[in-house]
């Protein structure tokens, strides 16, 4: 009950429906994430879109960069992009591992009227995944000549 | 049964009809975030780290391999998904994070407009990007 | 050998004359190993405090009457064992994001409209008179929505779920996972009127899977699988041709035959 706080809807203390005495509202406290292991996950979770967000503008470019003069085309190699894909890559993997355990709550298939297992379906989504970084590998180191 | 004649949270009674934007976005998050999660690992790992390091030999270091890839209608198609959607997915999950760290104006039109209208923005430079670098071949 | 003690420190709030809730701080004696937290504050209250204000009633985790927070987590003070705490001290706090009447009693008001909002009861098209014939259920139908059905009304959910603590309007775990419950339940046929609701702007839309209320759930009921499912059955609704849909009534048992 201490520490800054965000501003609830309802500020102040406001009147319990039915009752003559007054109720007490407790804020949520700003750093209400910072409290608990769960919950700061979550939030990491949550921020993964913007370090994904940020690379795939830079795949933007990279494709933009077939566009200049031979002369002028030079790959990456800096170190500073290799720290900023690898960071990059640590949150993109989160993501990955979270939404595709999480599917298995949210899919729900019944086949000869037994429900599937979440197992089985969180297992096929990594299965996708794998297959999926497989054939996309190939083709992008296959091509390089 | 009555009726309360309000509800005591915030004085009204709670919301009565389906929120058909919010089923969209929502749908969009999805689908994005699968795309996201299964596509977008492989390329930060070959073309944002190993191949920069120079450990694996990816096909957008070298000026005519590139070119010819990107040529492909076939792969062009292909990278506007892999752009477009995640970014759908970006805006839904970047936008309720504002809500979650205390801002409920993220929880508005304006907001609403600015994210997904980023996304959509996207798409569109994405599209352009696209449709301008490497003529469509089948080479 | 010296008796055992253990510090309870429980929030007190007197609406007359607090201006903000306090703690105040009781040295118990924990004298069996088998002491849950409800024991202690029912001992404070019999020996100490007479004063000190709660809600509880079984005692055995089904009423759903003693919610609050036990050292930061929502808990049923009647499962909560003190000597899963001892010999730290036991905060006891009123349940999170609930306004507070007196020390650790909460206003459920809110809880208990949303509840209601969601039609938590069969919804027949037209109701067979009593005595006619009964419902029949396989018991894989009653498989498909048993573990929604758990929900004790604790609300333990809400007070862990963030999105209902940042904006109170948010319909939250436990009504979703009843009005589920009835949605899936092959003798009812509401699925159309409590879609307004559970799918309006500030029903299931708001979740965002934090997945803390599936957690602190007493009875299994994990609401989070029951928000993320209704989610994922609302969309196919509207995006399938064949969406919005009654399911098909149960057979009905001939009167001959029963």
């Amino acid at each position: 009950m201490t520490g800054e706080a965000i501003p609830s809807p309802h500020k102040g203390e406001g009147k319990g429906e039915g009752s003559s005495t007054r109720v007490y509202r407790r804020p949520v406290p700003a750093g209400w994430w910072a409290r608990r292991s769960h919950y700061f996950w979550y939030i990491v979770r949550e921020f993964t879109a913007l370090p994904m967000a940020l690379w795939l503008l830079w795949l933007l470019i990279d494709i933009r960069s077939a566009a200049v003069r031979p002369v002028n085309f030079h790959p990456q190699t800096s170190i500073a992009f290799v720290a900023f894909s690898v960071v990059c890559l640590a949150f993109a993997l989160y993501h990955s591992f979270t939404f595709l355990s999480l599917a298995g709550v949210i899919i729900h298939v019944k086949v000869l009227d037994r429900p599937v297992p979440s197992r089985l379906i969180v297992l096929s989504q990594f299965a996708l995944w794998a297959v999926a970084s497989i054939v996309i590998g190939f083709v992008l180191i296959w091509f390089a000549r | 049964m009555s009726e309360p004649a309000h509800g005591p949270a915030g004085g009204r009674p709670h919301a009565g009809k389906p929120a058909y934007t919010h089923l969209f976005w929502w749908f969009m998050f999805a689908q994005g975030g699968v795309i996201a999660a299964i596509l977008v690992p492989v390329h930060i790992l070959l073309q944002g780290v190993l191949g920069p390091l120079g450990v694996v030999d990816t096909a957008d270091r070298h000026y005519a391999s590139w070119n010819t890839l990107l040529g492909n209608p076939l792969v062009k198609l292909y990278l506007l998904v892999l752009i477009a959607f995640p970014f759908f997915h970006f805006a839904h999950r970047l936008r309720y994070l504002l809500v979650d760290l205390g801002i409920p104006s993220a929880r508005g039109t304006v907001a609403q407009v600015v994210f997904y209208g980023a996304a959509v923005a996207v798409t569109l430079l994405a599209l352009a990007i696209l449709l301008t670098t490497a003529p469509i071949s089948l080479g | 050998m010296a008796p055992k003690k253990i510090t309870i420190q429980a929030a007190r709030f007197d609406p007359e004359h607090d201006e903000r809730p306090r703690m105040q701080s009781y040295e118990i004696p924990f004298s069996d190993d088998s002491m849950v937290v409800l024991d202690g504050l029912n001992y404070i209250k019999a020996h100490v405090d007479g004063s000190l204000s709660y809600r509880w009633s079984c005692r055995m985790g089904i009423c759903g009457s003693c919610g609050m927070m036990v050292n930061g987590t929502p808990k049923l003070t009647c499962n909560a064992f003190l000597r899963d705490y001892w010999p730290r001290p036991v905060v006891v706090e009123p349940l999170n994001n609930f306004p507070v009447i007196r020390d650790l009693v909460i206003d459920m008001d809110d809880f208990m409209h949303k509840l209601q909002s969601v039609k938590p009861w069969i919804i027949r098209k037209e109701e067979m008179p009593l005595g006619a014939a009964e419902h029949i259920q396989t018991t894989s139908q009653i498989d498909d929505f048993r573990q929604f059905s758990q929900c004790i009304n604790c609300m333990l959910c809400y007070a862990a779920c963030p999105v209902y603590g940042l904006n109170n309007e948010f319909l939250g775990p436990a009504a979703t996972a009843l009005a589920r419950r009835y949605n899936l339940d092959s003798r009812d046929q509401g699925l159309k009127q409590r879609l307004p609701v559970i799918a309006s702007s500030e029903g299931i839309w708001e979740c965002s899977f934090v997945g803390e209320c599936s957690v602190v759930c007493p009875k299994g009921v994990d609401p989070a699988k029951a928000i993320q499912q209704t989610k994922l059955d609302t969309t196919m609704r509207f995006v399938l041709p064949y969406g919005n849909r009654d399911p098909e009534p149960p057979r009905q048992l001939e009167a001959e035959e029963a």
